[in-house]
C-alpha cells in the first residue's frame, strides 16, 4: 500500500513571505547550524533504542533495556509490566516513555499512580529521564499540560474526570495496577473509559487471587485480547488450558525476577526470632484463645473476632484494647460475655511489658545502622515509637493515611537524621529505602504478597548491602503457626516469589488467608490445627 | 554528537548570536548571554517586561556549561551538557528558528567583468513513516530555478563553499524562471514521486497489526446489542496508533545564488 502523504506547507508559507518582505533570512553560519541541530533529532530507524544515547547518567540494567525494547518492537507499547517488586519497572516505563517522545510519537501523557508516589514519579521522570512531568494537585490543568501525573483518586473525581475523559492521550501509565482487577469499582471503569494509544501497567502483583484479575487487567489493554468474559471463563477453566492461557499472556506481560536477571544481588538473610510471652502476657493470649473455644458455634461474630484479638495480643496490649473495648459496646447486654471481656480487660491492664519491643530494643542497641519496622497495627505503631523515645531512640512513624509531603517528610528525616522508622501496612507500598538494610517483621501478614510488598522496600536495586530480616513470631501463638506454614515450609524468605505466583493460582477461587483463619477457627484442638496447617503447605509446596 | 562536538556547536551558536566567551577550557564555558539569548533561554518573562517598561538598563545572565566533567576545571559550577540534556535540547531549538530561512550569495570575486548568478532553492529536512513505529530520512534537494534541474544531497556539495548575505561586486542575478513558489511545488511532487515507486513494507506490517488488534475488539464486543462509546473510542485509538502515514517536514531551505554550477567544487579564477 501507500500511505497518506503529508507535507510541511507551513514550512513554504513562511519562507515564500520571508523572501517577499525580505526579513527573518538568516546568515550561513546561522543556516548551518539549524540544519546540524535538525538533523539530530532524526531517527533513521524503526526499531533501535534511542532513549538510551540521552540517558548517559542513568545506569540501566539488561533486563531493563530488554524489557523496554521488547515493549517497544513486540508488544506495541501496549503491556503489563510485571517485574518483582524491586527490579525497577518505574526505570523501565521511564525508558519506554523516553523512547516515543524522542520519536515524536507521544507527546500527551497521563500517569496514574498512588497519591503517595506522585512526587516521587515526577523528581524521578524529570532528573532522571529529563521527561518535564508535572504534579496536578488542586488546581490542575489537564489540556494545558503535556506530561501529567496524579493520583486516581483525584482524576476519577469531577470535575477533572470528564475533562479528562475527552483528551486523547497518547501514552497511559498505570503504577501499582493490581489495585485495577476488579471490573465494578470505579477506579476499574475510570481507566476503562480513557483515550489512549500506548499503555503501560505496572504492578509486582499480577495476580493476587484469582484468574480472572488477570483477565480484566489485560482487558484494559487490549480488549478481546483473551476473548470476552463468559468464554474466558469458560475455556480456561480446566488447569490443562493455563499453559495456553500463559503462552498468550506472556506476549502482553513482562515478568522480570530476581533469579533471572543476570545480576548479583544482595542477599537476603532471614532470621526468626522466637519471642516468648512473659507470664502477664501469657495469661491474656490465654484468656482469649479461651473465650474462642467458649463461644464458638454461639455467635459467628464474636468467635471470628477473637481471632483477630489473638493476632493483637501477639502485637501489643495497646492494639487489642481497640477491639476488646468494641467488643465490650457491642455485647453490653450479654451478662456472660460481658463478664468474660472484662476479665480480659482487667488482664490486659496487669501486662506491664511488652516482650517484642524488648527484643527491638536488643537488635537496636549496639548499632547505628538504620531499621524498619512494620506492624499491622497502628496502636502497635504508636506503642513502639513512646517506647523507643523512654530509651533515648528516635523514631518517625510512617502511614499510608499520611499527606504526600509528610511521607516525603518522613523519608527525608529517616534517611538523615532518624535510625528508626515504623510503618504500618498500608505505608508499604512503593517507598524506596534502599539506603537501610535491616527490617522487623514485628507481626506477620497473612497474605504472603505484602510481605514481598515489605521486603521490596530495601531489597531493591541500589541496596548495597546483604538485607536482614527478622521475623518475630510469639511462641505457641497463632504467630508461630503462620510463621510455620507461610513462611517456613514456602521458603517464601528466601525469595522465590516465582513460587508465590503458582501457589496463588492454586488459590484461584478461594483466598488463602481465608483457609487460614477457617483453620484457626474451627480447629477443637492445638494438635487439629498443626495437622490441617500441615496439610494445607503440603499442598502449597508441591 | 560527542562531548567535543557538543563544545564546539555550543561555542560557535553563542558567538554567532552576539554573547560573548568570558572563560573557556576544553571542558566548560562561560558565556555572557546577549539580550536576546537571555531571552531565548532564561525564561524569565517578567525581569524583561518590566526592565523595559521602566527602561531600566538590561542585565542579561551569564551561563557555565559543562561539556566536559574531566576536561573542566574542578571547582567550576555550572550545568552538565550532554546529548539528552534538555539545555541542549532547547538551544538546538533556538538554533532551528534562527535559521529557518536564508538568502544568500556564493562569495566570488570577479576578474573586473560582470558575472552573472543563478538562483537555485534549496531544501532540508526529513520524510518520515510514522505508525506506531517511526523512522526518519534525511534530504537535502536543490532545484535550478532556471533549468529546473535537480540535484539530492546538495548540501554535502556545497557545504565547505564560502556565502554571504549581500551580492558579491560586479555580479548581478539572473531572474528566476521557475517561481520560487513554483519550485517548492516541483520539490514537494518529487519527494511525494519518489514515496509512491517504494515498497512500503513497513506500512503493510503496521496494517496487520491494526487488523490484528481490530479483529480482537469485535470479537470482545461480540454478541453485544449495541456498541458502546467504549467501543467506538477504542476503534479510533487503535487507528491512531497502527494507522501508517508519511509525514514530510522541512528542517530549513533557502534562495542560493550561484556563480557555476553548485556540484563544481572548482575555485574558478575570473
Amino acid at each position: 500500500m501507500i500511505p497518506t502523504i503529508k507535507f510541511d506547507e507551513d514550512w513554504s508559507y513562511s519562507f515564500l513571505d520571508s523572501l517577499e518582505n525580505n526579513r527573518g533570512l538568516n546568515n550561513w553560519s546561522k543556516y548551518n547550524m539549524a540544519l546540524q541541530a535538525g538533523k539530530k533529532r532524526l531517527i533513521d530507524n524503526f526499531h533501535e533504542l534511542e532513549a538510551t544515547k540521552h540517558l548517559p547518567h542513568l545506569e540501566i540494567f539488561p533486563h531493563q533495556y530488554e524489557t523496554a525494547q521488547k515493549v517497544i518492537n513486540e508488544m506495541n507499547g501496549k503491556a503489563v509490566l510485571a517485574d518483582e517488586v524491586g527490579l525497577g519497572k518505574t526505570i523501565e516505563a521511564g525508558l519506554i516513555l523516553k523512547e516515543y517522545m524522542i520519536r515524536g510519537l507521544v507527546k500527551k501523557v497521563l500517569i496514574l499512580v498512588p497519591a503517595s508516589l506522585v512526587t516521587q514519579w515526577c523528581r524521578e521522570l524529570n532528573e532522571k529521564f529529563f521527561i518535564p512531568a508535572i504534579e496536578q494537585r488542586k488546581r490542575p490543568a489537564w489540556e494545558q499540560i503535556d506530561i501529567t501525573v496524579t493520583s486516581i483518586d483525584t482524576a476519577k473525581r469531577e470535575p477533572h474526570a470528564s475533562v479528562i475523559q475527552n483528551i486523547d492521550y497518547d501514552f497511559i501509565i498505570v503504577d501499582e495496577a493490581h489495585k485495577l482487577k476488579n471490573k465494578e469499582t470505579k477506579n476499574y471503569q475510570f481507566v476503562r473509559s480513557l483515550k489512549k494509544k500506548f499503555c503501560l501497567l505496572l504492578t509486582a502483583t499480577p495476580v493476587q487471587n484469582r484468574l480472572s484479575e488477570v483477565f480484566h487487567l489485560i482487558s484494559l489493554l487490549k480488549p478481546g485480547y483473551l476473548g470476552d468474559e463468559s468464554s474466558f471463563e469458560k475455556n480456561y477453566k480446566e488447569e490443562k488450558d493455563h499453559e495456553q492461557l500463559n503462552e498468550l499472556i506472556q506476549k502482553v506481560m513482562i515478568r522480570n525476577r530476581r533469579t533471572d536477571s543476570g545480576m548479583d544481588w544482595p542477599k537476603r538473610k532471614v532470621q526468626t526470632v522466637p519471642i516468648t510471652f512473659s507470664p502477664e502476657e501469657r495469661e491474656l493470649y490465654e484468656a482469649v484463645s479461651e473465650l474462642k473455644n467458649k463461644y464458638r458455634g454461639f455467635a459467628q461474630g464474636i468467635s471470628f473476632t477473637t481471632l483477630t484479638l489473638q493476632r493483637e495480643v501477639c502485637s501489643s496490649r495497646e492494639a487489642a484494647f481497640m477491639t476488646l473495648k468494641n467488643l465490650m459496646e457491642q455485647y453490653g447486654d450479654h451478662p456472660e460475655i460481658s463478664q468474660d471481656l472484662n476479665d480480659i480487660a482487667e488482664k490486659i491492664n496487669a501486662v506491664k511489658t511488652n516482650s517484642k519491643a524488648e527484643q527491638v530494643l536488643s537488635l537496636i542497641q549496639g548499632t547505628d545502622d538504620k531499621l524498619i519496622i512494620f506492624t499491622e497495627y497502628r496502636a502497635t505503631q504508636l506503642y513502639l515509637q513512646w517506647f523507643l523515645g523512654q530509651h533515648g531512640i528516635k523514631s518517625v512513624p510512617f502511614r499510608g493515611g499520611f499527606k504526600r509531603s509528610k511521607k516525603d517528610w518522613m523519608k527525608q528525616l529517616f534517611q538523615n537524621q532518624v535510625q528508626v522508622l515504623i510503618a504500618t501496612e498500608a505505608g508499604g507500598e512503593g517507598i524506596n529505602l534502599q539506603f537501610c538494610h535491616r527490617m522487623i517483621n514485628y507481626d506477620l501478614p497473612w497474605n504472603p504478597m505484602r510481605i514481598e510488598q515489605r521486603i521490596g522496600r530495601i531489597h531493591r536495586l541500589g541496596q548495597e548491602k546483604d538485607v536482614e530480616i527478622y521475623n518475630f513470631a510469639v511462641q505457641d501463638t497463632v504467630e508461630d503457626h503462620i510463621l510455620k506454614l507461610l513462611y517456613k515450609k514456602i521458603g517464601l524468605f528466601e525469595g522465590v516469589i516465582g513460587k508465590l505466583d503458582d501457589i496463588l493460582e492454586k488459590f484461584s477461587d478461594n483466598q488463602l488467608e481465608d483457609h487460614v483463619s477457617n483453620i484457626l477457627l474451627h480447629s477443637e484442638s492445638e494438635g487439629e490445627i498443626r495437622v490441617k496447617m500441615d496439610n494445607l503447605s503440603s499442598i502449597l509446596a508441591k | 554528537m560527542n562531548q567535543a562536538e557538543i563544545h564546539d556547536y555550543l561555542k560557535n551558536f553563542f558567538i554567532e548570536n552576539e554573547s560573548t566567551i568570558l572563560e573557556e577550557s576544553d571542558g566548560h564555558l562561560h558565556i555572557q548571554l546577549s539580550i536576546d539569548m537571555d531571552k531565548a533561554l532564561m525564561n524569565r518573562p517578567f525581569y524583561w517586561h518590566y526592565t523595559e517598561k521602566i527602561g531600566a538598563v538590561p542585565n542579561p545572565m551569564k551561563l557555565t556549561l559543562i561539556t566536559d566533567s574531566n576536561l573542566a576545571p574542578e571547582d567550576i559550577k555550572g550545568e552538565l551538557i550532554h546529548f539528552g540534556s534538555p539545555r541542549l535540547h532547547q538551544i538546538f531549538q533556538t538554533a532551528q528558528e534562527l535559521g529557518r530561512h536564508a538568502l544568500l550569495y556564493e562569495s566570488v570575486q570577479p576578474n573586473g567583468a560582470s558575472l552573472p548568478m543563478k538562483p537555485w532553492l534549496i531544501l532540508n529536512g526529513s520524510v518520515s513513516y510514522c505508525c506506531d513505529h517511526k523512522k526518519d530520512q534525511f534530504f537535502s534537494i536543490g532545484l535550478s530555478l532556471i533549468t529546473g534541474e535537480m540535484i539530492n544531497d546538495i548540501h554535502s556539495q556545497i557545504k565547505n563553499k564560502r556565502f554571504q548575505e549581500q551580492i558579491p561586486n560586479y555580479c548581478f542575478t539572473m531572474t528566476p524562471i521557475i517561481k520560487p513558489q513554483a519550485g517548492l511545488e516541483r520539490i514537494k511532487r518529487y519527494l511525494m514521486g519518489q514515496e509512491k515507486l517504494k515498497e512500503h513494507k513497513w506500512a503493510d506490517d503496521a496494517l496487520s497489526r491494526m487488523k490484528k488488534d481490530e479483529a480482537l475488539l469485535e470479537a470482545f464486543y461480540d454478541g453485544e446489542e449495541e456498541k458502546t462509546e467504549t467501543y467506538d473510542q477504542e476503534k479510533e485509538a487503535i487507528k491512531a496508533q497502527y494507522e501508517p502515514f508519511i509525514n514530510i517536514s522541512i528542517i530549513n531551505g533557502g534562495m542560493f545564488y550561484f556563480s557555476n554550477h553548485p556540484s563544481d567544487n572548482q575555485n574558478m579564477v575570473y
